[in-house]
């Protein structure tokens, strides 16, 4: 039962488009900073499909430019691991 | 995977998220409401009026580390008992829009350049003693606001009427109310309403004339639909130029041409008369009848100038002037039909019938607005139906304070607090109250609002302090006033919270703090006065108006007059004008009854607030011995006026064949500068648009949404068509809203007034309309 | 299961009305001017004379009811004609004063053991051109949706999320109203009375005007910002 959290870069001028694409998402929990232009993302999918699809789903975002994996909780750890921040 | 588990993990993917955009993005905030930082859920409610209109709900705003973060309505309020509408729910969240103005500004060489707040302050008296020295005391002007709280105005007019000497101070009531004044002191010889929201609980006939209640005063209108809902025999009409939500909302829907209301009045009056509805024990005891000057004009040129002269008529006068106005003969000018006029007549004239009639802009933006207002006052003068619960003429205020402030501290060219400035008693008075010499107070009232931009254009007034309002999207005709202020030579200071058209003139900006930002006082429609603290703090250097006039002030020498401390200054000025008004006719409640209570009428007498005034059931200024006493003129008797009908200003003819009428939405206030900022309301309405009848959109080739060119003889706008939308005109009329700066539609306006009131009209002038 | 007459059928549930303590009663309510005034704002006259001739005791909530989930499972998507979910006799002629007999106002059928819902667009009366009827065999259960086994050709139709509830703008104010509003004009038919969805039930329809508090921001839209040109 993965669950994720990302920090989600829109392109330029789109975070509230990013914001409102995210949370019509399902199994998605989006939260928006006030100051910059980057969106918080949290994921948990019920199963390993269902999170290949949703990773699908969120690289065909429009306004989406990157997503960046703060946390990743999969089936197969049994602790939470914090994987390497990308920039 | 248990529940629990699985939310720890959750929480912890959460932190990691917020612990890498901090690493990443320095100074990163996710601003959720319900996630601010050390927010341990705590809400602390604090009282104050709303910010908005002249209903004056009273609501309470909740404050968690030092932001304004939510409102409910305030059930200790009687004015709103709990609820509220769109715009005070949200309208805590017009404090934190994005550019707030946080800093003062000052022009040089062209460009707005951030100085503190103590340099524009220095500068702005300079200025002021400059002109004031080299061009005369009267070159320089205040133009505030009935968004102005109680002290804001009242110190304002100290200044400048009692330590500079000029009468140059209006306000942006003038373009909203001084029709309601005039018609109040002519009719009665006293101002302010003599009824209270309490009639709504009574009457059985709501008569809406010419306002679109259910969007301006919401709160009020929907407690006349739960009273339709709870008792039986209520009835609302809506009387307008074009449909509205409040006309779907009314049991009857009567449209007449723009300006005829004064015809329709003057029918309903001679139906009363003809029917024999006339109360003559109430007539003969208490009604004197009168009759002024016609053909009286529209103040389009500058230094136009009306006196009234008012002469005593007797009632077979004033029946025979009515022979003009039988409802067959007004139907042909009103496009009323007489039946509806026998109706409405019938309404008023039966005695079983409880009938409070509500108005608003429809009446005061009106070249003939004095007149059409004693018009509806005769109308419940003959029938005896005024100051007893449910029998109610009811001038409605449209901003918050536009009672509390400009008419009650009297912040217009003839005003003083108590009284005017021509009578020597009231200039002795304000003398003493304000510790100057009574040589001080300049016994002639100088320029109303209208002639004051004039006068700014002419260049007879080069300084102006603007202060709550933006003139630069609010004046009618406004390219002449525009282009005016922009004059070399003209020095303009803008106290405001936003940037907005009027600062963007500005020569001084000074960052002013907005609403419960500081401690004031509002007084509403119903004579009610609210007191609000000091809720939150105003961001970065922005100051009260009121400290702001203090500080210029006692820079301009004025310390004596402007010596208090800023712990206690507002209590300490309330207490100095309550004085103005001591006695049972205007009596004002003491500083600390107001801070307990959500709002206290006035008069306050003995403890006592008195509901309906003139009626010494409830009146304890009533001496006469009477059942009422109109103890606002001399014989102690209200007038019946004999107006007539006079076409408007500028009515559509050949070549600009359409009515502009113009006015407002339930989602936003005035010119937008607030509600606009407003997530809700900016999402809900976020442009402005011209409305037209669907037929006329049709004969035009016009669909929604399409554009229109809207062209008068002063200038043209392109807007978007709205067809079936929020509202419907008449055929023959467009309607455009005014709260969006990107459509000037005042630029196509006409600056004709009303020759008593000087109170401009909004609501017709002629222009024709292209498709684009 | 035979239809009983339009008649009978009302007898009924009003005797059974009078057991469940709700009384409907055809008010004699206002209506506004309908002559004069033309429809227009979403024919906003529809929240004012619902609120009218509404019965007080139908304006109130109560702890009985369908829920968002049930809602959206008769729904393709949010806003479609919701499929009708109890069975209609397949001789059913369309004759819509059956369907208005119990949803123009409500009331509770013993014969579905539940409280029927009020539809927003009353005037609307050939029912069947939008609302489609139940095919399976008898049975007085809510059908699941057609699954992939019933179906003639799989299809991976998907929609959008319905609007989330509770979006206020500050902690207590009055939510906006998510969705549009056209076939949907009149408030008190789905937010008020024991035939609502329980998570929007409201109990204040009696203030008024609903739309004096709560503005209408489409959540399916992007939100706009403002700024100065």
């Amino acid at each position: 039962m993965p669950i994720f959290s990302y920090l989600a870069i829109p392109r330029k001028g789109a975070r509230e488009a990013l914001y409102t694409e995210l949370s019509t998402l399902q199994y998605c929990q989006a939260m928006p900073a006030e100051n910059q232009d980057i969106v918080m993302l949290i994921t948990d999918t019920p199963d390993a499909d269902t999170e290949k699809r949703l990773q699908q789903r969120l690289k065909e975002l429009p306004s989406l430019q990157s997503l960046s994996m703060a946390f990743g909780y999969g089936e197969k750890n049994d602790k939470g691991e914090q994987t390497d921040h990308e920039t | 995977m248990k529940l629990d588990r699985r939310q720890f993990i959750k929480q912890a993917a959460i932190s990691s998220a917020f612990a890498t955009a901090g690493a990443l993005f320095p100074g990163v905030s996710f601003g959720e409401w319900n996630s601010l930082a050390n927010n341990s859920g705590v809400i602390s409610w604090q009282k104050t009026p709303c910010r908005f209109c002249g209903t004056g709900c009273g609501v309470l705003v909740g404050v968690t580390d030092g932001r304004a973060v939510a409102v409910k309505g305030d059930p200790s309020c009687s004015v709103n008992k709990g609820l509220c509408c769109m715009k005070g729910y949200h309208s805590v969240q017009a404090l934190y829009g994005e550019d707030r103005l946080t800093t003062a500004k000052v022009r040089k060489n062209g460009k707005m350049v951030e100085v503190p707040i103590k340099e524009a302050l220095d500068l702005v008296a300079s200025k002021l003693q400059e002109t004031r020295e080299k061009q005369g005391k009267d070159a320089i002007a205040m133009y505030g606001s009935g968004q102005w709280t109680i002290p804001d105005g009242y110190v304002a007019s100290k200044l400048f009427k009692g330590c500079l000497s000029t009468n140059n101070v209006e306000a942006n009531a003038r373009l909203c109310m001084s029709s309601a004044v005039t018609g109040f002191i002519s009719s009665f010889g006293i101002d302010e309403p003599m009824g209270c929201y309490e009639d709504i609980d009574h009457a059985n006939v709501f008569i809406t004339w010419g306002n679109n209640m259910a969007e301006m005063h919401p709160v009020l209108f929907s407690r006349m639909l739960a009273n339709r809902k709870q008792r039986t025999n209520v009835k609302i009409i809506d009387f307008a130029t074009r449909h509205t939500r409040t006309s779907l909302a009314a049991d009857r829907s009567i449209l007449f041409h723009p300006q005829t209301d004064l015809a329709v009045a003057n029918a309903i009056c001679y139906e009363i008369i003809n029917n024999g509805w006339v109360n003559w024990n109430f007539v003969n005891e208490h009604v004197s009848f009168k009759k002024g000057k016609t053909n009286i004009g529209y103040g389009t040129e500058d230094h136009f100038s009306f006196t009234e002269k008012e002469e005593s008529i007797n009632f077979d006068a004033f029946k025979e002037f009515l022979e003009d106005y039988t409802p067959e003969k007004v139907e042909k000018v009103s496009g009323v039909p007489a039946k509806d006029i026998k109706y409405l007549a019938a309404l008023y004239g039966d005695p079983e019938i409880k009938v409070t009639s509500f108005w608003c802009m429809g009446m005061n933006q009106h070249t003939r607005g004095t007149w059409i207002n004693n018009l509806v006052y005769n109308i419940h003068l003959l029938v005896g139906k005024i100051s007893t619960p449910g029998n109610s003429p009811f001038s409605l205020t449209g901003q918050p304070s536009a009672c509390g402030t400009v008419r009650e501290v009297g912040t217009l060219t003839h005003r003083l607090p108590h009284g005017v400035v021509m009578n020597d008693k009231h200039r002795q008075m304000a003398a003493e109250i304000w510790d100057v010499p009574v040589t001080n107070i300049d016994p002639k009232p100088t320029d109303h609002t209208v002639a004051m931009f004039r006068s700014l254009d002419r260049g007879d007034i080069k300084f102006m302090w603007i202060q709550v309002t933006n003139p630069m999207v609010t004046m009618p005709n406004l390219k002449r006033y525009r282009d005016g202020a922009l004059k070399d030579d003209r020095f303009l200071v803008v106290s405001d919270v936003y940037p907005t058209p009027t600062t963007d003139v500005a020569d001084v900006i000074l960052p002013a703090a907005m609403w419960i930002e500081q401690e004031g006082m509002y007084g509403n429609s119903e004579r009610r006065t609210q007191h609000f603290e000091q809720i939150v703090d105003p961001p970065g250097e922005a100051m009260s108006d009121t400290w702001q006039i203090i500080e210029v002030a006692r820079r301009l020498g004025f310390e004596k007059q402007f010596s208090w401390s800023k712990d206690n200054y507002i209590e300490k000025i309330w207490e100095e004008y309550r004085r103005f008004h001591a006695g049972p006719k205007h009596e004002m409640a003491p500083y600390k009854v107001l801070q307990k209570r959500s709002g206290v009428q006035w008069p306050f007498v003995n403890g006592k607030e008195t509901r309906w005034r003139f009626n010494p059931k409830y009146d304890p200024a009533c001496t006469n011995g009477k059942d009422f006493d109109f103890y606002g003129k001399k014989d102690h008797r209200a007038c019946i006026w004999a107006r007539p009908y006079e076409p408007a200003a500028e009515s559509p003819d050949k070549e600009y064949n359409f009515w502009l009428n113009t006015g407002r939405v339930i989602e936003h206030w005035h010119t937008g500068s607030m509600t606009r900022r407003v997530p809700v309301l900016h999402n809900a309405v976020p442009s402005a648009y011209v409305e037209l009848h669907p037929e006329d959109a049709a004969e035009l080739g016009v669909l929604d949404g399409e554009k229109v060119k809207i062209i008068s003889r002063r200038g043209e706008i392109i807007m978007p068509a709205q067809v079936k939308g929020r509202g419907v005109p008449a055929r023959g009329m467009v309607f455009v809203p005014f709260f969006d700066e990107s459509y000037l539609i005042n630029e196509v306006t006409l600056d004709a007034y009303c020759p008593i009131s000087k109170q401009p009209d909004y609501k017709k002038c002629a222009v024709k309309l292209e498709k684009v | 299961m035979k239809p009983h007459n339009p008649q009978s059928r009302r007898a009924w549930c009003a005797a059974a009305l009078g057991v469940a303590g709700f009384c409907v009663l055809a008010g004699p309510g206002f209506s506004a001017d309908a002559e004069t005034v033309p429809s227009f704002d979403n024919q906003a006259q529809k929240i004012f004379s619902a609120l009218q001739d509404t019965p007080n005791a139908n304006l109130q909530a109560g702890s009985w009811g369908r829920n968002l989930n049930e809602y959206y499972k008769l729904r393709q998507y949010p806003g479609s004609p919701p499929r009708i979910p109890h069975n209609v006799d397949p001789a059913f002629n369309g004759d819509e004063t059956n369907c208005l007999s119990c949803h123009e106002q409500g009331g509770y059928s013993p014969e579905h053991q539940k409280f029927a819902p009020v539809t927003p667009h009353p005037e609307n009366t050939l029912c069947y051109q939008c609302h489609t009827k139940e095919t399976t065999q008898e049975t007085t259960q809510v059908t699941p949706q057609v699954t992939a086994k019933e179906s003639f050709v799989a299809n991976d139709w998907k929609s959008i999320e319905p609007p989330k509830l509770g979006r206020s703008a500050l902690g207590g104010s009055p939510p906006p109203v998510p969705h549009t509003l056209q076939m949907r004009e009149n408030c008190v038919a789905c937010h008020t009375g024991p035939g609502a969805v329980v998570e929007i039930r409201v109990s204040h329809a009696e203030r008024g005007d609903c739309r004096q508090c709560h503005a209408t921001v489409i959540q399916t839209a992007p939100l706009k910002t403002f700024s100065r040109e």
